[in-house]
């Protein structure tokens, strides 16, 4: 951009800026100014774009009209600037300003679609396959807008303070919006015993205010109390702690992939792996240890807290292979001995460290000369999102003060939820235990948290506590900002050698490798469950993801009005050349008028090839559409009495030619296809083609049908050679003629 | 995109079927049953759960019918619920540990390792496995599951039966594979794999899934033994073939789900649907060797059988491929219901309807037309003993009243072809014969699309004749 370039934006955005309502006089100033400097409009329209961009909701649809204005008036080059933005810039506004500016941005839409007012060109504002794209994500957003806004609904009905408060219009509590199929299209009647779907409810959603039939009501119960005590008491084992940190730092990588910013968890991360190396390289007194046993005991405690935060029971809550003591006892028969074979360090020694680490903290204390409760107690208010039961207190609660001394390292050593012990042990109470662990019962209004919120963790706020620990126990020189910057390793991947093929192996439960069907994967869609990964890659993908999303919304529509109809199966040969490629549509291979493939099958021609009775061309016989004949008395056929309507194809002026066809005993005419208007709605707008000549003419534009996910390798090719074919066969019938 | 605020639209009745909350501690499941006739919903409101494999997408209505089957969660989740269930509790597993899903866990963790082993190195073959057991241990539902779970992460995996009481992603009667490389249907009645699942003409919410498909119009494997593994000999070449030439689906392996074989003590058994048993020479083990065989088969998962297990370990221990073949036994599952003979009749009739007339979500329009009997060819196989050489297999059906009602297989292949050719041909389809007049030749046939039936078609013995299909 030269100098006057630079200066006549300047210019332009600083009129922007005073812009703050529709007046007239400015508008037309500003498009004035864009007209007069249309050899800057590049820049000019960069900074429009930039504004409207930016603009505070009351400032943008001004800034809409000034962009509507100059297009309309100074269309070269302008449309041709805003062009390729202008879906950006019209759905980034859209998003931003309330429901009465948008109905004035539909207004100013539609305009777009026709032509300059006054203008001898007939050709619309923007051309239309600008303008489309827009409108069909107006449409899918209302389409989608609705399944949310009526979830939301439900949560209002009952009471429950969620999402963002919208009005209260009572919603049936399903149903999306795209749904219910017409009633006409259904089978006469059904089979008694199995009426599928009922004409009054046709989302399937029984609209009664009955209350659900007997059946054993979902009552949850405390899972049994059973296992006996925690096991026997005994020093520090330092495989078993090594393991912890593994599990730490497995942990801490994974938040820090997930919150690669916050340099809390990264700090936190490095103190792990420099603690992991010091144990590896040295020799450490039983006290360290005890100390270091300690903290990463809190640690554990914290870091479950902040991964439990987005869910109720969180995956990453799962420790690895540390089982339960009970488990160790009771419901596993296989003997330590036997699990360590199966697992593969570091877990190997963890299933016999168990029952030790259990006792840790009163003996910690012991080592320690301190009493025990000096272990800092941990808020852990906001770690399981479900509140707590009235049995705790609320607020804020310790750890120790609900559980009791050793529960630290009871929760450490078993990282997962585990069963109450509820008979053995005496101190914790049941209630307060499950409602740490679990879902609560009884309590409906358990709130589903937020889809994705940073953690506030009461260990992340205090991240150098287990640096100050290393230093403090001279296992770590130097100052916190001295600490170097840690190595982040990648996630690390499930190690697979650890599982073989044996049903001992595969019975002991690894909790710690749940987080990859879950949330090592990302968050998921809204609409469909599926992950996508929160890296560059994957968010290009759930963007293709929900455009099919929209897409898809919108064509159900469409195709409820058109009717479906199953598709008959692909060949063996095309299935074995498909591919499945989630999120992309079915294109049809370029070149052919339909794609005569699985979603187009208009018999049971397609697919097979050679040897068909009769030598019928393929072509010929998928475009074997046909009407009822209007002259010859049809009922229904094409519009009601068949009046005006052409008998002779528009595109090859050849009449049609009625046969009597057997199959509906009636004549017909064949090849026929009827466009524009609505069949059977009487005869205006609406012409008869050959339905050959049709796709002939709209070869390559006929792209409504697509498929989802498949697409046909070589296919087209193979096509192509048959097509090949039928223009010979066409030729000649051609010649006949 | 959202775009908060927009489009308010309708004011609706206010009467909503009572919600409750169910609430699943981590490796529970809520097991429920509903009836073809009733509906109920699902809405995911915290935690994560789960239908056979495929995540339940949170605060979303799911819309179930006609159904046994479970939600897991192995994280704790909270459910809302409403509806009509013929029956419906919560499994609790006081650990999970004592859960069946960490073993069915392990074993996806362990086939994913084995994915990217293949892929770093060797000839690229994902795992084939095989599940097998008696009748109800879950054997298709872990299927799903396994499935699921390889989809989840960015796997594509093939999903084959050669159960032909199944019916995945075709009728009941057909052997069937298809890939999956996205979510399955959480809605579908069969989990995912129901023949709705299957492409229509129009868009999908959820997105199809494509099988290819063989016809063995028949209940039970010894009812003709030869031609099941002639159809499993089909429909393995064909597997082999799209993971030969499909490097991701090469990657993915296949999951094979079998027919019940009940091995007990130096006897087979097949177990009918209805609990009956029925005593057979060696078939059962013979035709899951078939399977291994013709499915290059490397890892044998055995549900609920020592048994099966021991003898499957006696048999053979070097796959197709060469590879030394795994088996192990996991225990069955405890609760799996055996599906009584009502059910299983009233989910195949379902099915058949789904097939033509779609499901709540996408109601489709079949054709009824009218055929001179001169204008359809339709075969049957041969019954009984046949001593011809070769013997023949198919002849050409004479068109009665007694077709009425049934559905009838339409095959790939050409009228012409050897009646060998169109016996093992793949299915593109099914019709339903609704009427048979014979005075005047002609006969009604409801069709997917209209058009003429130029194909082949066949005559099974199963699924039974839909009486009430057209009402
Ligand atoms: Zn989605
Ligand atoms: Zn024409």
């Amino acid at each position: 951009m030269d100098d006057i370039g630079e200066e006549v934006a300047a210019d332009f955005r600083e009129a922007l800026q005073d812009l703050s309502t529709n007046a007239r006089f400015e508008i037309v100033t500003l498009t004035n100014i864009a007209k007069e400097n249309a050899n800057h409009g590049l820049a000019i329209a960069e900074v429009l774009t930039q504004h409207i961009k930016e603009a505070p909701a009351s400032k943008t649809l001004p800034a809409l009209y000034v962009l509507d204005s100059i297009v309309k008036n100074v269309p070269t080059p302008y449309a041709l600037f805003f062009g390729p933005k202008l879906y950006q810039i019209f759905m980034g506004s859209y998003t931003k300003v309330d429901s009465a500016t948008r109905r004035k941005m539909d207004e100013m839409l539609k305009t777009w679609k026709e032509p300059i007012a006054g203008s001898i060109s007939k050709k619309p504002v923007f051309p239309p396959d600008l303008v489309r794209p827009i409108e069909n994500a107006l449409l899918a957003a209302r389409n989608a807008y609705q399944d949310k806004f009526q979830s939301q609904q439900q949560h209002l009905m009952r009471g429950r303070p969620v999402g963002p408060p919208s009005r209260a219009t009572p919603t049936p509590p399903m149903g999306r919006a795209y749904q219910p199929p017409p009633h006409g299209q259904y089978p006469p009647h059904g089979d008694q015993p199995y009426p599928m779907r009922s004409g009054n409810t046709p989302n399937g959603m029984p609209h009664r205010a009955t209350p659900p039939s007997a059946g054993p009501h979902a009552h949850y119960q405390h899972p049994p109390p059973s296992q006996g005590p925690y096991g026997a008491p005994a020093g520090i084992n330092i495989d078993k702690l090594k393991d912890d940190i593994q599990q730490l730092i497995q942990l801490g990588t994974a938040e820090f992939t997930q919150n690669m910013h916050d340099d809390s968890i990264k700090t936190r991360l490095g103190a792990l792996l420099k603690l992991q190396e010091i144990l590896q390289s040295q020799n450490l007194p039983q006290e360290q240890l005890m100390a270091i046993n300690d903290q990463v005991a809190q640690l554990a405690v914290n870091m479950r807290a902040a991964a439990t935060q987005p869910q109720p029971p969180p995956p990453s809550s799962y420790h690895p292979a540390a089982l339960p003591p009970y488990n160790t006892t009771t419901h596993t028969p296989t003997p330590p001995v036997v699990v360590s074979q199966q697992f593969a360090p570091p877990a190997a020694p963890v299933a016999a460290a168990v029952a030790p680490a259990v006792q840790l903290p009163a003996v910690l204390a012991a080592a320690l000369g301190r009493p025990a409760s000096n272990v800092a107690p941990v808020p852990v208010a906001a770690a399981p999102p479900p509140p707590p039961r009235p049995a705790t207190t609320g607020g804020t609660l310790s750890l120790d003060s609900i559980l009791g001394q050793g529960a630290l390292a009871a929760l450490l050593a078993a990282k997962k939820p585990a069963t109450p012990q509820q008979t053995a042990t005496p101190v914790p109470p049941p209630a307060a235990l499950a409602a740490l662990r679990s879902p609560p019962q009884q309590t409906p209004p358990f709130q589903p948290p937020p889809p994705t919120q940073p953690a506030a963790n009461p260990l992340t706020q205090n991240p150098s506590a287990l640096l100050a620990m290393l230093r403090q126990s001279g296992l770590l020189g130097g100052t916190p900002s001295s600490a170097p910057a840690p190595i982040i390793p990648s996630l690390p991947p499930p190690d697979p050698n650890i599982i073989t093929l044996t049903s001992a192996s595969l019975k002991l439960p690894r909790l710690h490798l749940l987080p990859y069907l879950l949330d090592h994967l990302g968050p998921p869609c809204s609409q469909c469950g599926r992950r996508f990964p929160t890296s560059e890659e994957g968010k290009k993908k759930k963007t293709a993801h929900m455009d099919w999303h929209f897409r898809v919304h919108q064509r159900v529509a469409e195709a409820e009005q058109r009717g479906q109809h199953r598709s008959q199966f692909v060949s063996e040969l095309d299935w074995i050349q498909s591919h499945e490629e989630p999120d992309v549509d079915y294109n049809a291979p370029s070149g052919e008028g339909e794609e005569g493939s699985e979603s187009d099958d208009n018999d049971w021609s397609g697919g097979v090839r050679g040897g068909r009775k009769g030598g019928k061309g393929k072509k010929e016989e998928k475009k074997k559409r046909w009407i009822i004949a209007p002259d010859e008395g049809g009922v229904g056929g094409v519009g009601d009495g068949g009046a005006g309507v052409n008998k002779v194809c528009p595109i090859c002026q050849e009449k049609f030619q009625s046969r009597y066809l057997e199959e509906v005993q009636d004549w017909v005419w064949m090849d026929a296809v009827v466009v524009g208007g609505q069949p059977g709605m009487g005869g205006g707008g609406k012409r008869v083609y050959h339905g050959s000549c049709w796709d002939e003419v709209n070869a390559g534009v006929q792209a409504g049908q697509q498929q989802q996910g498949l697409t046909l390798l070589g296919k087209g090719k193979r096509e192509r050679e048959e097509e090949g074919e039928e223009e010979i066969r066409g030729g000649v019938k051609r010649l006949m003629r | 995109m959202s775009i908060p605020g927009l489009g308010q639209i309708t004011a609706q009745q206010s009467s909503a079927p009572a919600t409750r909350t169910v609430a699943l501690h981590p490796f529970s499941e809520w097991r429920f049953q509903i009836s073809p006739a009733s509906t109920a919903a699902c809405r995911l409101v915290a935690g994560t759960a789960e239908r056979d494999g495929t995540e339940l997408a949170q605060n979303k209505t799911y819309s179930l019918t006609r159904c046994r089957s479970k939600i897991v969660s192995f994280t704790g989740a909270t459910l809302e619920v409403s509806g009509e269930f013929e029956s419906e509790n919560v499994k609790h597993s006081p650990t999970p540990a004592a859960s069946p899903f960490v073993a069915y866990l392990n074993l996806h963790f362990l086939l994913q390792a084995r994915r990217t082993q293949a892929s770093q190195g060797g000839n690229g073959q994902g795992p084939r496995v095989m599940i097998c057991g008696p009748a109800a241990t879950g054997k298709s539902s872990l299927a799903k599951m396994l499935i699921g779970w390889a989809t989840r992460q960015n796997e594509q995996p093939v999903l084959a039966t050669v159960d032909p009481r199944d019916g995945m992603l075709a009728l009941p009667g057909t052997l069937s594979a298809a890939v999956f490389a996205t979510v399955m249907d959480v809605e579908d009645p069969e989990g995912g794999v129901g023949v709705g699942c299957t492409p229509s003409s129009g868009p999908s919410a959820v997105p199809v899934k494509l099988p290819v498909g063989y016809y063995f119009g028949r209940e039970k494997v010894e009812d003709d033994e030869q031609l099941w593994k002639d159809l499993v000999r089909r429909l393995g070449s064909s597997v082999r073939a799209k993971t030969g030439g499909d490097q991701g689906v090469r990657r993915g392996g296949v999951v094979i789900d079998t027919p019940a074989v009940d091995f007990k003590k130096g006897e087979v058994k097949v177990k009918n649907e209805d609990g009956q048993q029925q005593v057979e020479q060696g078939g059962g083990v013979e035709g899951l060797m078939h399977v291994v065989r013709e499915f290059a088969v490397n890892i044998i998962v055995v549900l609920g059988s020592p048994d099966l297990e021991a003898e499957l370990r006696s048999r053979n221990n070097k796959s197709t491929l060469g590879e030394p073949i795994e088996i192990v036994n996991l225990d069955k599952p405890d609760g799996v219901v055996e599906q009584d003979r009502q059910y299983l009749l009233s989910s195949r009739k379902a099915l058949i309807k789904d097939y033509f007339f779609g499901d709540s979500k996408r109601a489709l329009s079949p054709s009824v037309q009218s055929f001179s009997f001169d204008d359809v060819v339709i075969f049957r196989a041969v019954d009984g003993l046949d001593l011809d050489d070769p013997p023949q297999v198919l002849e050409r059906a004479e068109i009665t009243e007694e077709m009425s009602h049934w559905t009838l297989a339409v095959m790939d292949a050409s009228v012409n072809d050897p009646l060998e050719t169109i016996r093992q041909a793949p299915v593109i389809g099914w019709v339903c014969v609704s009427d048979v007049d014979k005075d005047r030749r002609r006969m009604k046939i409801l069709s997917p699309v209209s058009g003429r039936l130029t194909r082949p078609m066949v005559w099974g013995r199963w699924p039974e004749p839909y009486v009430n299909l057209l009402g």
